[in-house]
């Protein structure tokens, strides 16, 4: 109750100003970075940096070109639909990283938790035969196992600093590295990666793939959907992905499914959890005063590990439902790199200034500007790179929206105090 | 420089109708203040009375709205702490400035540096300094790093700062609230050696024991306007708290026999480690408090009380020993666990008392939020939350902004305890431990927190008080147990001992054999 009181006559108002303020200028210089890329480069033309402002603003609008070759906008299904299923991993993800900030924990172990989430729904999807078990129930206990992994790897840095007080950043830093490893070991003993689709290697299965195990000619091997003649099926795996309820009628050629609705669902849940639940009261005591929560008899070891087994459950959501997304194919080889999903869900949180709702818009918001950028570069003579760096503007300006909010806060307080003297003489 | 000039005026600094104001409040209406050259004058007033706001006009920090300042009857304009220094003006802030990691000599200098081309030459500084800590009896090591020395010898790098550089008006802001009472008595002397060479003080307190003692006149606000300006021998501490207040207070904590009852608590060889050494922070501590009396640990900071609070509430573990709360052994429970049937006010409120980023509803609950009363299938039932907030808050008379949804950071150091005491005695316990409960707390507070203690004690509670303030302890106690390098010295009545006898137990000087430590 105080939360949404605040929300609407006090800072809510102010922190929502300072997001758009910021989102705002980042976009303003991500359009000056691409006016002037525009100007000294050569093979682009002065049209062409009105069509690269017009689709950096609102790419997912458009429609195509015309026959004069003119860009054309409307409502866009495809890429309306391809926006929500980026924005599903990323709202997860951006909820890890606020739900743990919000207990005074800085979760940059969201790529780390990610990998260990959708390691284990991939191991889980791919390995249990649906032959034998619905599908459905494998996509329970894929979605869950990745989570639970999520959460297992996020305990590890909880643990650490609660007994030993380490500090959480350095121990997520080296969890995400050491998932990375990991992950790729997995994979690389197993036998999910994909031989089937022969075209392309270091991927693994999409779940959605059928697998049938097969006894050809007395040795046993694996074979995609069409069974060879004469083969022997000894059991089928695979075939296991988020439903589309519907999703994929109403944004038709896109990838979205069912799974941002569940991600949707979670921040939900998490807000309710966060303010108004004795849980919620709990962690985030811990987060803000962890002396006070010990004076009072709140467990704060035990909740500051709860909150980053928490945060990692979230993280590893967002891995499972990506990778039981049914049209993605995960690249194993991640040692040298960790997901981008991981720490653009910080930027997320940053910019939702951590509230659970909050997320869900600045995720859709993220989404929104990778479109955009594939529109750019599809689309018109601009790199491909150019739109990360806008991107990058944007996403480091989101960060501004503490300065702004104090700089908001010293105007009106400058306000009032202008007209504070004239009271006084009144008076 | 400042000697030079002749004497036009009776005073060296004299504020004349002062105002300033800010949003949604006037922290100075019309306020004047004369200082005399060599005199110190007190400037006297409860918290939020302007006292702060006006030095920081002085210091050029702020600029008032109306009034002028005037330095030797001539107009001076303070825009900066730079004017002010070059008007010979300087301030030892509550918080010391200095860097913890320079030398003391090199904090002085820090500023004001003799250079010879680019190299800083500390020679002639060093002899400076020695000459001046000698003059003035400042003892300081001037080769120790700050991190390395007390307390008290920090605030006296920060006089021999402003000294070295030859300020003639010197502002003290709250000097005493970080020292221990042999340290108070130090600055006093020091204070009262600088005014008789010639200095002007100016001295920020509401500590009326000390104002009477050093300072020749005090200047008295309350709630940002002009009280009055009293000669100190014509005055008396009964008079300037009426001044501050504004009503008449009660200094004497007022209060009947006390009629003990029941054992409520029993401690035996009470031992809690320490973090700083390999001995025990409290070794072998062993006393009773009984239904309806007010025991009270004394002792100067420092000799174990923090640590035996923890070790008794359970913030820390104890070594040894047994602690029986209302007949059942509690020693080795949880916070939780022990706290079914202890209060407590804790020493620190910032770091134990309060989560000073939740709103008051959200600290009034803090330990209770999990009870029946506030929660319904884990659903933190709000309704009943803000109801028994607001209950409180009448009840206590806690004054904020907005009442139960203030975020407890914006509110005053003086309700924020209020708001600890409210919610430590609704909560009913046998015992109640109150730790420094009336720590920078001005003289309206520290009354109203005593009348409460008092009224639980006559209600039949066990009160187990630690305080540092002597008369604190003499008043309010009906038992003293005076702390000694983390064992019990000395048990007194305070009816029967004195102040300087108590004092002698505090220092260590005195001692009573308590056979065995077992409770007299």
């Amino acid at each position: 109750m105080t939360e949404k009181k605040s929300l609407i006559k006090g800072n809510g108002g102010q922190i929502l100003f300072a997001s758009i303020i910021s989102i705002l200028i980042g976009l303003f210089a991500g359009i000056v970075v691409l006016v002037v890329v525009g100007m000294t480069n050569n093979s682009i033309s002065g049209s062409s940096i009105w069509d690269g402002v017009r689709l950096v603003l609102i790419g997912v609008f458009n429609t195509g070109r015309d026959a004069a070759g003119s860009l054309t906008f409307g409502f866009n299904p495809t890429f309306f639909g391809n926006m929500l299923f980026r924005a599903m991993p990323l709202i997860l993800t951006g909820l890890s990283v606020a739900v743990a900030y919000k207990t005074g924990l800085f979760n940059i172990g969201a790529p780390g938790q990610y990998l260990a989430g959708i390691c284990a729904t991939l191991f889980i999807a791919l390995s249990i035969p649906t032959s034998s078990v619905p599908a459905w129930i494998v996509w329970i206990a894929a979605f869950f196992g990745g989570m639970i992994a999520g959460a297992l790897w996020g305990c590890i840095p909880g643990l650490l600093k609660s007994l030993l007080n380490i500090n959480e950043v350095i121990a997520c830093i080296m969890t995400n590295w050491l998932a990375a490893c990991l992950v790729t070991w997995a994979f690389d003993s197993s036998k999910l990666k994909n031989v089937i689709d022969g075209t392309k290697t270091g991927y693994i299965y999409k779940t959605s793939t059928i697998i049938n195990d097969v006894i050809v000619d007395g040795t046993q091997t694996v074979v995609g959907a069409n069974i060879p003649e004469g083969a022997t099926v000894l059991a089928t795996r695979g075939g296991v992905a988020t439903p589309k309820l519907g999703l994929d009628s109403i944004f038709s050629g896109s990838q979205v499914n069912g799974g941002i609705l569940i991600a949707i669902l979670l921040a939900v849940i998490f807000y309710i959890i966060m303010e108004k639940t004795t849980l919620g009261y709990q962690l985030k005591a811990c987060g803000s005063n962890r002396f006070a929560a010990q004076y009072a008899g709140i467990p704060d070891k035990r909740n500051i590990v709860l909150s980053m087994a928490l945060a990692g459950a979230l993280a590893g959501a967002a891995g499972s439902l990506y990778g039981l997304s049914g049209n993605t194919e995960f690249f194993w080889t991640t040692y040298q790199s960790l997901p981008s999903v991981g720490f653009t869900g910080i930027a997320v949180a940053l910019l939702a200034v951590n509230n659970p709702i909050g997320v869900i818009f600045s995720a859709l918001f993220m989404s929104l500007l990778t479109i955009n950028g594939q529109q750019l570069t599809s689309l018109t003579a601009y790199n491909e790179y150019i739109t990360d760096v806008i991107i990058a503007v944007i996403v480091y300006l989101s960060a501004f929206s503490l300065i702004i909010r104090t700089w908001l806060g010293k105007r009106r307080k400058k306000r009032v105090e202008k007209s504070g003297p004239a009271k006084g003489v009144q008076a | 420089m400042g000697e030079r000039v002749p004497e036009s005026s009776e005073y060296v600094i004299e504020m004349n109708h002062i105002t300033k104001i800010f949003p949604g409040i006037i922290a100075n209406d019309d306020i004047t203040l004369q200082l005399r050259r060599g005199e110190i004058h007190a400037l006297l007033g409860e918290n939020g009375a302007g006292k702060s706001t006006l030095m920081s006009v002085l210091f050029g920090l702020y600029q008032p709205e109306e009034g002028e300042i005037r330095k030797n009857g001539q107009v001076v304009k303070i825009t900066s702490p730079n004017d002010a220094t070059a008007l010979h003006i300087g301030m030892v802030h509550q918080h010391f400035k200095l860097i913890d990691v320079y030398t003391v000599l090199d904090n002085i200098i820090l500023g004001a540096e003799d250079t010879k081309g680019i190299f800083l030459t500390r020679k002639a500084a060093r002899k400076k300094i020695q000459d001046l800590s000698e003059k003035y009896g400042l003892k300081v090591d001037l080769d120790a790093k700050i991190e390395d020395i007390t307390v008290g010898m920090q605030q006296r790098v920060e006089i021999l700062k402003m000294l070295y550089r030859e300020n003639e008006i010197l502002i003290f802001d709250e000097p005493t609230a970080v020292l221990t009472p042999q340290e108070i008595d130090d600055l006093m002397k020091i204070m009262k050696g600088l005014a008789a060479e010639g200095k002007s003080i100016l001295f920020i307190s509401h500590k009326l024991n000390e104002i009477m003692e050093v300072s020749d006149r005090i200047t008295v606000l309350r709630k940002g306007k002009y009280i009055g300006t009293v000669n100190t021998a014509d005055t008396n501490k009964q008079e300037l708290s009426n001044m501050m207040v504004g009503r008449p207070v009660q200094l004497v904590v007022q209060k009947e026999e006390a009629r003990p009852g029941e054992t409520v608590l029993e401690v035996s060889h009470f031992c809690v480690p320490s973090k700083l050494h390999n001995r025990n922070a409290v070794n072998d501590v062993s006393f009773k408090v009984h239904e309806g009396e007010i025991v009270c640990i004394a002792g100067i900071d420092g000799n174990g009380q923090t640590d035996f609070i923890y070790g008794l509430t359970g913030l820390e573990k104890p070594n040894s020993g047994s602690v029986t709360l209302c007949g059942k052994d509690i020693t080795q429970n949880s916070v939780k666990r022990k706290s079914e049937n202890m209060s407590h006010i804790p020493e620190d409120r910032h770091k134990h008392g309060l989560i000073l980023d939740f709103t008051l509803e959200q600290n009034m609950v803090l330990q209770r939020f999990l009870e029946p009363e506030f929660q319904k299938w884990q659903f933190i039932r709000f309704g009943e939350v803000r109801k028994y907030a607001e209950n409180l808050i009448e009840q206590f008379d806690v004054r904020s902004g907005q009442g139960p949804v203030t975020q407890v950071r914006s509110m005053s150091g003086g309700n924020q305890q209020k708001a600890i005491i409210a919610r430590e005695l609704d909560r009913e316990k046998k015992l109640i431990i109150a730790v420094q409960p009336t720590r920078g707390l001005d003289v309206g507070a520290i009354e109203y927190i005593h009348s409460q203690l008092v009224s639980q004690r006559d209600k039949g509670k066990a009160v187990l008080l630690v305080s540092l303030e002597l008369e604190e302890v003499m008043s309010l106690s009906d038992r003293i147990l005076v702390f000694y390098e983390g064992e019990i010295v000395g048990e007194l009545n305070p009816k029967e001992t004195t102040v300087q006898e108590l004092g002698l137990y505090m220092t260590g000087a005195k001692r009573q054999d308590r056979k065995g430590g077992e409770p007299a």
